[in-house]
């Protein structure tokens, strides 16, 4: 069910863009670790469906293997406790990005964004919503060809039997991809004229969720230009990192989508 | 009346075709028609409806020839994008056709395109929800929608645009049969009400000869236009009414089972008052599957309530009930790959064993093809299981051999469901499941599926079949199930549950009573 009294969508990218701001600025695990409890919280609150559930998961796994993958990197240098902890807090704010960005794809309807998109960024909005779209449909997809093969004693194992579930997958996308072309067209898209059907209303919970995220992201810049807290701990010698409950406060105000329910009342 | 619809002199040749798709097409189609394009697969039907509104070639490319108008407007000359206020095309694939999420988006979008104003747009879409039976799906996800629905809300949102010339690609293809009808009922109306122009192409004849009122019949991409009784009434391979009118030597053969009751009235076929139709046989040999108290959902929402079924060897089962019933699932859970949520489920003595005991060809056949060429395709089956053997035999039983060396993606949908079919098959599993098999299938074709899944019954083995194909039915059951809510309504020999049915009889039993199948059946009784 999309219903059309849950959170417009612009609110979501305002949360989506602030929580990505701060994570920019700081490595402090503390503040990290707290965006990840603070997405995982909102996922949990507002996730659309199952499909979009499903590449949350995959999100989060890139998450993890990004925050591996820096950290290794760490063995192209000199590898000492110093430099191991500088490459994983780095690893660490990158995993907490795609974090930030997985949840904002598991609870926006990236059609609704279209829906409300100006005239003039409709192409480049419905291009970019088909973009997002095709993640929860290639995974949905890879499911289904991969139960289609068992049914022939084919089992995706290894690279030998990697035809057997790209080939239907990237296939069916292309044809998909055509026919959705074909549509688009045959339905009047790019034609010239535009009128919008039943725009989602702004709503005091939207301004709301708007507000605190614009705020929690205000207060990091704040304390990264007038630097009274430490946002980057300092890696040597390796100090406990330091957590300023402002800041933690701000990071908390991330939270609010998640406290104020689902949908309008 | 004018034209809503001329086709002057068109040939045309896809880029890589070896001979045209459409060879000197002159037709026109009057405004306020209700037309059907009949013929075999790959005889043309599908590139003239795309045609229609330029998609061919505009979006193909290839060799064009001739000329296409609609209502006056060269199709050459605009864009499918300036033709979408007057012509909407609903395609094969209604699921890859939505560009939005929710389903009242969904229906908008033309109209937002078309700049039509919101209060008029409103209004349209609420016509619409209740024109297909659509309010219920209001909000969901276009992706989570079933079969049917989704035919149904791209007939909904190409209507919704308000053109005048509606094309649909095998509109019923998916629909279960009071779906089906509700369908061509609600076009019906709107061409005989509101003037509207409809153009389907479809392979169920049974389900669309009534209601048209002109015929297209294709031959390798030759047409010829005339009445229904006049196209329709001389193929080969008509709707079971028809077939039996040929074989029995009426003239004109009837075209609906009414037609045909007329007929056989006066035709009087007393004799078979007195003859107890022969059924498709009932050897049941020792079980292949066992299903006991069986529950399964999908997330929240619970699919099949406690089922008990076995699967005799020499039986083929086929399940019927309406879109949403839970045949999909049932076959999923048969075959392994959809875990229940409750009971018990054997196939041969142990849990199913997918592409061992029991091989499923899904709905979206499509998606186990990668292979280049039909004759590989099967061989990547057989090689799975260790067997150097040749593709050959299955693709003889399904009379696709001449397709051996052909890419899979050149072929037509029908086509490419039959080469997914033969994979499955290779196997070898002694339970053989086919969801949906004759989407996009052409008659002939369909008979050489019916006679591939009774010969693998026959040699000891099971099927089970889910299907909305009231006439594959009647032609391949031993057994008939109905699910509805996830139940078994209905649980026997297809004559007696078929012929019990207002919805689920075939043409035959509707002309003759219960009992009476298939109109081989009947003409063989007769004479």
């Amino acid at each position: 069910m999309i219903d059309r009294r849950s959170v417009h969508p612009m609110a979501w990218i305002a949360w989506a863009t602030s929580a990505g701001f701060v994570a920019f600025l700081t490595t402090d695990p503390v503040y990290l670790l707290l965006l990840w409890a603070v997405s995982w919280f909102v996922y949990a609150s507002h996730r659309v469906d199952a499909d979009h559930a499903r590449s949350f998961r995959l999100f989060l796994t890139g998450a993890a293997v990004a925050v591996a993958l820096r950290t290794a990197l760490v063995f192209f240098g000199t590898v000492n406790a110093a430099n191991t902890t500088f490459s994983f807090l780095e690893g660490l704010r990158l995993g907490t990005i795609l974090v930030i960005f997985g949840t904002f794809n598991a609870v926006t309807d990236p059609f609704g964004l279209v829906r409300m998109a100006p005239r003039h960024f409709h192409e480049p909005a419905l291009a970019a919503a088909l973009a997002l779209s095709i993640a929860p449909r290639t995974v949905a997809g890879v499911g289904r060809v991969r139960d289609a093969q068992r049914m022939r004693g084919i089992r995706i194992r290894g690279a030998r039997a990697l035809p057997a579930l790209a080939v239907p997958v990237l296939e069916r996308g292309m044809e998909e991809a055509h026919t959705l072309a074909e549509s688009m067209d045959s339905r009047g898209h790019g034609a010239g004229r535009r009128s919008r059907y039943r725009p989602q209303p702004w709503t005091g919970r939207a301004l709301l969720i708007a507000v605190t995220a614009v705020g929690a992201a205000a207060t990091f810049l704040a304390a990264s230009v007038g630097g009274w807290a430490v946002l980057h701990p300092q890696s040597s010698p390796i100090v406990w990192p330091e957590a300023d409950p402002l800041l933690l406060a701000a990071v908390g105000l991330l939270a609010t989508p998640g406290l104020v329910g689902r949908r309008e009342a | 009346m004018s034209d809503a619809l001329s086709f002057e002199g068109v040939t045309f040749t896809y880029p890589d075709g070896a001979r045209p798709a459409l060879d000197a097409v002159d037709l026109a189609i009057d405004e306020g028609s209700f037309a059907l394009a009949v013929g075999p697969t790959g005889s043309g039907k599908s590139t003239l409806l795309r045609a229609a509104n330029g998609l061919v070639p505009q979006f193909t490319g290839g060799t064009f020839a001739g000329r296409v108008c609609v209502d006056g407007r060269d199709t050459l000359a605009h864009a499918p994008r300036r033709l979408a206020d007057v012509v909407a095309f609903v395609p094969q694939d209604p699921g890859a056709s939505f560009v939005l999420d929710r389903v009242e988006d969904e229906l908008a979008y033309g109209m937002e395109n078309l700049g039509v104003d919101p209060a008029h747009m409103r209004r349209r879409v609420e016509e619409t929800l209740d024109l297909l039976d659509l309010a219920d799906l209001r909000d969901r996800s276009v992706r989570t929608l079933s079969g049917g629905e989704r035919q149904r809300v791209a007939i909904g949102a190409a209507l919704a645009a308000g053109p005048r010339i509606l094309v649909l690609d095998e509109p019923t293809s998916q629909l279960d049969p009071q779906g089906a009808e509700d369908v061509m009922a609600a076009l019906q109306r709107l061409v005989h009400d509101h003037g509207l122009t409809v153009l389907l192409a479809e392979h169920r004849l049974e389900r669309v000869a009534g209601w048209v009122d002109v015929a297209i019949g294709f031959d390798r991409g030759r047409v010829r236009s005339g009445t229904p009784a006049d196209v329709i009434g001389h193929l080969a391979a008509g709707p079971p009414v028809t077939r039996l009118g040929r074989m029995l030597g009426w003239d004109p053969p009837p075209l609906t089972v009414r037609a045909a009751r007329a007929a056989a009235a006066s035709a009087t076929p007393a004799r078979l008052r007195s003859v107890a139709p022969a059924g498709n046989g009932d050897a049941r040999g020792s079980v292949v599957a066992e299903v006991h108290g069986l529950h399964a959902s999908y997330g929240e929402t619970t699919v099949l309530r406690g089922l008990d079924l076995d699967v005799h060897e020499g039986e083929v089962l086929v399940v019927m009930g309406r879109n949403g019933a839970g045949k999909s699932t049932l076959l999923r859970v048969l075959a392994g790959i959809h875990e229940p949520a409750a009971g018990h489920v054997r196939v041969l003595g142990t849990r199913p064993r997918p592409g061992v005991d029991v091989a499923l060809c899904p709905q979206e056949a499509d998606e186990l093809l990668f292979n280049d060429s039909v004759e590989h395709e099967v061989r990547a089956t057989l090689a799975a299981r260790g067997e150097a053997g040749g593709a050959g035999p299955w693709l003889a039983a399904l009379g696709i051999a001449g397709l051996a060396a052909h890419h899979p993606r050149d072929l037509s949908a029908g086509q490419r469901l039959l080469v997914a079919t033969a994979a499955v098959a290779a196997t070898e599993a002694p339970l053989l499941a086919l969801d949906e098999p004759t989407r996009g299938l052409d008659p002939g074709s369909k008979d050489r599926l019916v006679g591939f899944v009774r010969a693998h019954a026959i040699a000891g083995r099971a099927a089970i079949v889910a299907t909305h194909d009231v006439e594959l039915a009647a032609a391949v059951a031993t057994r008939v199930m109905i699910l509805a809510g996830g139940e078994v309504i209905a649980d026997g020999d297809p004559g007696s549950v078929l012929g019990d049915s207002r919805v689920f009889a075939p043409q035959m039993t509707r002309v003759f009573g219960p009992g009476w199948l298939t109109p081989e059946q009947v003409a063989e009784a007769l004479t």
